[in-house]
């Protein structure tokens, strides 16, 4: 099977449960085939856990899935070393991170140390546990899922952690047509649960380092760097886009690229993507009125800089 | 050299070339030009990067006050010049003009000073132009041409240099480097150069195309004329000598009929004198009368009515240019039968002179028709001839106390037995016996013409001239004093005679009554030194340059313009008779071939007539719409196809220059896509063909393979079907 035909295939393929977020899913699909983490952000019950979870069906990978809580603790994210009896020493018990696709389930309700802890093997791809170091598998992909409507309780994400996930993705509510398809369907077992995977995690980094190979022209280098430097000198933003932002955006534009079938990226690709990958890695400037950091403004406001950085012809 | 540097230079040399100008116009007095030339090789040289000028200009800083005032001075200066010193708008403006620039010249900070500074020099040389009509102004108008178009190019090359943003985005490497040099390369010289040559041919092709009126609005009205000699009501005997160094032109006779082997020396008669009083000579009759007009513009110059001389030469047509005289006197070779100028009237003394009514205020061209008179040949032998009461009483007159003078005459006339040969015998005597010589300056002597003949034995023309007329008198020959030119340098290569001051001339006019006033001249020859060096045939080609530089521009008129419209039409006319002559011969082919067709269409039915008919039709259509297409492959003609990521650049900018023609433009942070989408929802029509423009764009111009070119032939072509479709949108 061609790398096209799969890309279809694992879109196809969640699409029979998340009804009608085509674009969601293609971001979600890009999002793991440029090796990113993915943040969703969305209130209660528009399907987060189940995209996350029907991802990881699609795929022939091992999948865990945590409940974060204000109680849990590092170790039940990571593992615990125990001591064996019979071997007379410790023993490292592996936690719920070492599988391929981990759901970080309502990530800001749990404290900042096992946020933390999570974050880590995030952008490290390790754990160390008592001077151990241990490799996590590859592919490894963290789903996170945060409520934004909700603060009672919450230790919200800080932005330098916001940075390690790829891009921030909002579900929404579905349309009318597509909430009674959802309806219309037997409810016996978990949708998500009949998915068969369509590819393997061996398919999974061929793609991934087919990314790496994908061309980006030298103005199209040069236009995402405008952009970035505009985030860092709009009078909107307190704090503008790092060099990881803008590796992250060169990342997903080449997965971008790759899902439409083109080993070479275009304009579009990077300006459709600005506004998911680079609007949970600013601050919007306090004195515009703006109190509180929400999703769609800080969205519209890389929006509106995208739209004045001309497009190199 | 880089741009800012290029452009400051170019900028002072564009300022320095229209000064010339107006200095080669002798527009500028010393006191201005001077300073003013000092001030435009400074900023030559600190333009230039001389490094010791930068430092000594830099040390120097005056406040803007100062200039200001400086620039009130020079306005109050220019009020007062106009007012009270020159009361001529033209000179005082000038004068204003160069003070303005040497201002300029000293403040040149902003970019706007230096537009100021284009626009003093443009009516620089506008004024330039119109103070002269010499030659040299064509050289010195192309080097400001040329000067211009540098300087306004590299104006906007590093206007836009200086406003392009800190963010660049660069189209592509092999872009950047090949439209934004930095420096000025050959291409760049190439280039400017070119496009000002194009101009001027394309100026001179408006220059000799347009109709033109024959009014200028500023012509030079305060021009000095040449101050000559001779040709007053009274001549001082010796007052010629002092124009007989002076190489001033004072006019260019042209004689158009005649062939070349007579071209050594040619007589132009100014004036004739006949009353001497020992010192100088004069008029006796001042009356003048009008000549005869027999056609548009031609004068009959002997009296209307009266018989010519017995024997005339071939009559000899000059086509003279005189040039501003301080003398109302037309110069002809004697004697003018027919004058033909653009003249009101013009008038004749006794002693046919002609004079214009009033003086020219320019140069002026007239051509003459003159008839030589010769010696009948039996007053060459007669011994006696009858003069008439009129004749005798005018041209014997000869001053108190000449009888030395007279027994002279006698006495070298006294082996001849005619009037002629006494006259010739006279002649020959001064020919031989005296030194032809400039120095002797007689003008402060109380007889002049015996010192002359019995002293000094030294002269020049006039006293040649004056002896031998005195000395006919005293035995009885009426004989008069002429002045004029002798033209004596023919230049080659334009055809004319060149007649300069210093060909200033007196010789004598003796009266028969059968055969009139012979011209005789004592005077040697071997005063024009014949020189022919090369720098003469060089300069001699200069002057030439010269006349068909005043002939074909200064001059050209409208009647120039018809003249040449009617020689064009003539053989465009003959042209299209050949032509019609050919296709007629043809046609007749044609028509029997179509004859021989309809008789065939005849005996078929005409079902199959209209099968023919539509054959063709669609083959036409079909023709037609491959032709459509062809109309964008012109596209692909100037695309540079060894680099296609360059061309399908090019060809997709053209395509949004076509789009927004048609209003619909892409906003610069749109992306293709986005405004294919765009155009989509403005102008369906355009839709598919910006969609695979924009396809190829991408593909061409952003991933690794680069187009082939039969896909960039596509582009092209789907650009050129969107320009079809914009002209016929309108």
């Amino acid at each position: 099977m061609s790398s096209a035909h799969t890309i279809r295939a694992i879109q196809d393929n969640i699409a029979l449960v998340i009804k009608g977020k085509s674009h969601v899913i293609e971001m979600t699909v890009v999002c793991l085939l440029a090796r990113g983490h993915l943040l969703l952000e969305d209130v209660p019950g528009v399907g987060k856990t189940t995209l996350a979870h029907s991802l990881a069906r699609s795929l022939d990978c091992s999948f865990k899935r945590i409940q974060f809580t204000s109680d849990l603790l590092p170790s039940d994210i990571v593992g615990i070393s125990m001591f064996n009896r019979q071997k007379q020493g410790f023993e490292f018990i592996p936690g719920p991170i070492f599988a391929n696709i981990v759901l970080a389930d309502e990530i800001n309700r749990t404290t900042p140390k096992t946020q933390s802890s999570l974050l880590e093997a995030m952008s490290e791809a390790q754990i160390s546990v008592d001077n151990q170091t241990h490799p996590l598998e590859q592919p490894f992909m963290v789903i996170a899922t945060q409520n934004p409507a909700e603060y009672h309780g919450t230790f919200p994400l800080p932005e330098s952690q916001l940075d390690r996930f790829l891009m921030r993705l909002c579900i929404g509510y579905p349309t009318l047509e597509e909430e009674r398809k959802v309806l219309d369907r037997p409810h016996s077992l978990h949708p998500a649960e009949t998915l068969e995977a369509v590819m393997s995690a061996h398919e999974l980094l061929a793609l991934q380092t087919r990314v790496d190979q994908v061309h980006m022209e030298e103005s199209l280098t040069d236009y995402l760097l405008a952009i970035v430097q505009a985030t860092r000198q709009s009078e909107l933003l307190s704090l503008g886009v790092s060099t990881r932002g803008a590796l992250a955006l060169s990342k997903a534009a080449k997965a971008l690229a790759v899902v439409r079938g083109r080993d070479y990226c275009l304009p579009d690709d990077i300006k459709e993507l600005a506004p998911i990958v680079l609007s949970h890695r600013v601050m919007l400037n306090r004195t515009h009125g703006m109190r509180t950091q929400s999703f769609e403004q800080a969205e519209r406001m890389v929006l509106d800089i995208v739209e004045t950085v001309p497009v190199p012809v | 050299m880089p741009f800012d540097q290029a452009f400051a230079l170019s900028s002072v040399l564009l300022a320095t070339i229209a000064f010339s100008g107006l200095v080669l116009a002798q527009s500028v007095p010393l006191w201005l030009a001077l300073p003013t030339a000092i001030i435009l090789i400074v900023s030559l040289l600190h333009a230039g990067g001389v490094l010791f000028v930068r430092q000594a200009l830099a040390k120097v800083s005056v406040s803007s006050t100062l200039w200001n005032f400086l620039l009130i001075g020079a306005f109050v200066v220019f009020l007062i010049d106009l007012t009270v010193i020159s009361r001529d708008l033209l000179p005082a403006g000038i004068r204003f003009l160069v003070m303005l620039l040497c201002i300029k010249l000293l403040t040149l900070q902003q970019r706007r000073d230096y537009r100021h500074l284009y626009a003093i020099s443009l009516m620089a040389i506008l004024a330039s132009g119109a103070l002269t009509t010499d030659a040299w102004y064509v050289p010195i108008f192309l080097l400001y041409l040329l000067a211009t178009v540098w300087t306004l190019l590299l104006y906007h090359l590093t206007q836009e240099t200086a406003e392009t943003p800190a963010v660049v985005i660069p189209t592509s490497k092999s872009a950047r480097h090949t439209t934004f040099p930095s420096r000025v390369t050959h291409r760049f010289l190439w280039l400017t150069n070119g496009t000002a040559i194009l101009t001027v041919a394309l100026t001179v092709a408006i220059f000799f195309l347009i109709p033109r009126i024959g009014a200028g609005v500023l012509q030079k009205t305060s021009g000095e004329a040449l101050r000559t000699t001779g040709f007053s009501d009274r001549v001082d005997l010796g007052t010629i000598g002092s124009v007989k160094q002076d190489p001033q032109i004072v006019m260019r006779v042209e004689l158009p009929d005649q062939p070349v082997v007579e071209k050594d020396r040619l007589y132009l008669r100014g004036l004739a004198y006949d009353q001497y009083n020992g010192r100088s000579w004069s008029h006796s009759g001042t009356r003048r009368r009008s000549l005869s007009l027999v056609a548009e513009g031609t004068f009959l110059a002997r009296p209307a009515g009266s018989r010519p001389p017995g024997s005339l030469s071939m009559p000899i047509r000059q086509d003279i240019l005189l040039e501003t005289l301080d003398t109302s006197v037309l110069f002809a070779a004697p004697f003018a039968e027919l004058v033909n100028g653009e003249f009101l009237t013009i008038q004749a003394d006794a002693m046919s002179g002609l004079h214009l009514p009033f003086l020219p205020s320019s140069r002026i061209r007239y051509s003459v028709t003159s008839q030589i008179p010769q010696l009948v040949a039996d007053e060459r032998t007669a011994s006696v001839l009858a003069y008439s009461d009129s004749i005798r009483s005018h041209y014997l007159q000869v001053p108190m106390g000449s009888q030395q003078v007279a027994d002279l005459a006698h006495r070298v006339t006294q082996q001849a037995t005619t009037p002629f040969g006494q006259t010739l015998a006279i002649q020959q005597h001064l020919l031989e016996n005296y030194r032809y010589s400039l120095e002797a300056d007689t003008s402060t002597l109380s007889h002049p013409l015996e010192e002359f003949l019995f002293t000094r034995k030294t002269g020049y023309c006039e006293h040649y001239a004056t002896a031998m007329v005195v000395m006919l008198r005293t035995i009885g020959i009426p004989a008069r004093l002429v002045t004029g030119f002798l033209a004596t340098e023919w230049n080659e290569y334009g055809g004319y005679f060149t007649v300069r001051q210093r060909d200033a001339h007196a010789w004598v006019e003796v009266y028969f009554p059968r055969s009139g006033w012979i011209t005789m001249d004592p005077t040697p020859t071997a005063s024009a030194a014949a020189a022919t060096s090369r720098w003469d045939s060089l300069s001699r080609l200069g002057e030439s340059f010269q006349l068909q530089w005043d002939r074909l521009f200064v001059r050209y008129s409208a009647k120039d313009q018809l003249a040449a419209v009617h020689g064009v039409r003539e053989g465009g006319d003959a042209l299209r008779e050949r032509v019609s002559r050919w296709v007629s011969s043809l046609s007749t082919s044609i028509s029997q071939v179509l004859n021989r067709l309809t008789h065939m269409t005849r005996a078929f039915q005409p079902g199959m007539l209209g099968l023919i008919t539509g054959v063709v039709v669609v083959g036409l259509a079909l023709l037609l719409l491959n032709l459509r297409d062809r109309i964008g492959l012109w596209a692909t003609a100037h695309l540079p196809t060894s680099h296609p990521q360059l061309a399908i650049v090019q060809l997709y900018s053209r395509m949004l220059h076509t789009v927004e023609k048609h209003g619909v433009s892409k906003p610069s942070a749109a992306t293709p896509n986005e405004f294919a989408r765009l155009v989509e929802q403005e102008w369906k029509a355009a839709g598919p063909m910006v969609a695979d423009v924009t396809a190829l764009y991408h593909q061409g111009r952003f991933s690794r393979t680069p187009l082939t070119s039969d896909e960039l032939s596509r582009a092209a072509k789907q650009v050129g079907r969107l320009q079809s479709l914009t002209h016929k949108a309108r």
